[in-house]
């Protein structure tokens, strides 16, 4: 009885052991490696967004392997008509702002040296601002890396966007039989758990990040509607950039309003466009708060605001803008993780 | 090296084939057609016990059923008496191969064990759960409906049985009162005469 004891002890352990070191060279590959967190964020961005549909094939008779390239063709196809139809109005759009970006430098730094100017009146000189030197040094640096930057983050783009749909590919096909795969190493004592875990993690994840991606969808559309409506210039980047900042919680719908507002008051639009401007990123926050957020967000996860903003910062300090809109799923996923685990060494036993 | 690779795929070859046979044998999955079964066999999990190992205490949050491929389980249960540490275990019964357990945290989400089940020997389990159910139901609802239902009726069972032993434990409760009832009223008369 004591031998037997103590070989389920020490095999519990050795499996532990390999199961944590697994898992640690799995992290380690994934922030070493180039690429790597980008190409399998987006990857399983796709595979959450595939897999609803790809299980509905597969329930109609079709084969796993059959329903995945089936829909990866469709989805190829829409996307490649998406491209057609908008990389006129975007290109243009691109030009048109690269052309004019000097104006808005220049605008910027008036619009915040006005701001110093006023701010210090109303302080009377009790405190002192210097920071048009600093965010004159700050744009100048940022503008010239936008456009010095983009053959590496072309190159950087054409890697993910090759690798992410490669590894979304096999994670649709042959996800299920590698988890199976680790799960077989776990432990007896940890394996239930582990199993629900998984479970738990999955579902939520794919709720999340689905329901995620319509609200930003929804967002950026209506967003977009409003500027076209208004003859707004750049509707279409400004669109794509707050559906991409909505990601972001919080704090995203204020980033992502910055840029419109400051185009508006650089370009000394009337007072009538730039409320405009502002009612119309007020209206798709109103539709987000009051329509989409109730009915699929709120419920898939369950954060208190300041834990947010305070994995937000952590997130962006770690992997700056990608940090800050994987930073939520990353720490729901621990939080499930945590209170499993708890709920397993301390409440589970009677 | 050409013999070791040819030994090696017909060992596997035997598992999966023991695997779909045991699953075969099973209530749950006797209905099943030998296509169905595998696709049965990717969703499950063997699990390794040595002898004398706990698979799951009473209490613990349990999200599926086990099925005895080869070995033998006890089942203990234990009185929960609320602040006492040591709590007397008691066997309850011994199954082998082919039986089953734990079937009702299959269908009941957040459910706790009601008995501790621990292996007498080396012990080969099948384990059937919750997600894997779930993952059936979402690409096979064929085969889904059918272990349901086979589910069901093996609930409907216990069940019944549960009910059959209430019912001979209210009848034995009810003749130990009257027989206390009549001591009572002989007693009574005695005391009056």
């Amino acid at each position: 009885m004591y031998n037997s004891r103590t070989l389920i002890r020490r095999e519990r352990y050795i499996k532990s052991f390999a199961v944590f070191a697994l898992l640690c060279f799995f992290a380690w590959t994934i922030f070493a490696v180039e690429n790597m967190m980008a190409s399998v964020v987006l990857a399983l961005v796709i595979t959450y967004l595939l897999n609803p549909f790809v299980n509905k094939l597969e329930r109609k008779g079709t084969r796993r392997t059959t329903s995945i390239l089936l829909l990866f063709v469709v989805a190829s196809l829409a996307l490649s008509l998406l491209a057609s139809l908008f990389y006129p109005i975007l290109s243009t759009q691109i030009g048109d702002l690269q052309a004019e970006l000097p104006k808005y430098q220049i605008g910027i730094v008036k619009l915040i040296s006005n701001l110093e100017k006023k701010a210090q009146e109303i302080m009377g000189g009790y405190y002192s601002f210097d920071i048009i030197k600093g965010i004159n040094t700050l744009i100048a640096e940022s503008a010239g890396a936008l456009f010095s930057n983009i053959p590496d983050f072309a190159s950087k783009f054409l890697t993910v966007f090759i690798l992410a749909p490669f590894f979304a590919f096999f994670m649709l096909r042959d996800g299920r039989g590698v988890v199976r795969q680790f799960l077989r190493m776990m432990p007896n004592n940890l394996f239930e758990l582990a199993l629900n875990l998984n479970y738990q993690i999955n579902e939520q994840m794919g709720d999340f990040i689905r329901a995620r991606l319509l609200e930003a969808g929804i967002v950026g559309l209506v967003i977009w509607i409003g500027l076209a409506i208004i003859g707004f210039p750049y509707a279409s980047i400004l669109a794509i950039f707050a559906a991409l900042t909505n990601l972001i919680p919080y704090v995203g719908p204020f980033i992502g309003a910055v840029p419109a507002i400051a185009i508006a008051l650089i370009n000394k639009d009337p007072s009538i466009i730039v409320f405009l401007v502002c009612m119309t990123y007020a209206i798709a926050q109103i539709i987000d708060i009051v329509f989409i957020i109730p009915m699929v967000v709120a419920k898939i996860v369950n954060l208190h605001p300041v834990f947010v903003v305070v994995v937000i910062i952590i997130g962006s300090q770690l992997m700056g803008i990608l940090g800050m809109i994987i930073s939520i799923p990353v720490a729901s996923a621990l939080k499930l993780t945590f209170t499993a685990v708890y709920d397993h060494l301390i409440n589970f036993r009677s | 090296m050409a013999d070791y690779l040819w030994d090696n795929i017909f060992r596997k070859d035997a598992k999966e084939k023991e695997l779909i046979t045991r699953l075969k044998e099973n209530f749950l999955f006797e209905l099943l057609s030998n296509k169905e079964l595998s696709f049965i066999e990717q969703i499950v999990h063997v699990r390794t016990y040595r002898a004398n190992e706990v698979i799951f205490r009473q209490g613990e949050a349990g999200v599926g059923m086990y099925i005895i491929k080869k070995g033998n389980v006890d089942i203990y249960s234990a009185e929960n008496i609320p602040g006492q540490e040591n709590q007397n275990e008691t066997k309850v019964t011994s199954l082998s191969e082919g039986d089953f357990f734990g079937e009702i945290s299959l269908v009941e989400a957040g459910s706790r064990r009601t008995a501790t089940a621990a292996t007498s020997t080396e012990t080969e389990l099948i384990g059937f759960f919750r997600p894997d159910l779930i993952e059936l139901l979402e690409r096979n609802p064929n085969i889904g409906a059918k272990v349901v239902f086979r589910l069901a009726e093996v609930l409907g069972r216990r069940l019944a049985e549960t009910t059959d032993k209430i019912s001979l434990i209210k009848q034995e409760l009810l003749r130990i009162s009257e027989k206390k009832r009549r001591k009572k009223d002989v007693q009574q008369s005695n005391s009056d005469s």
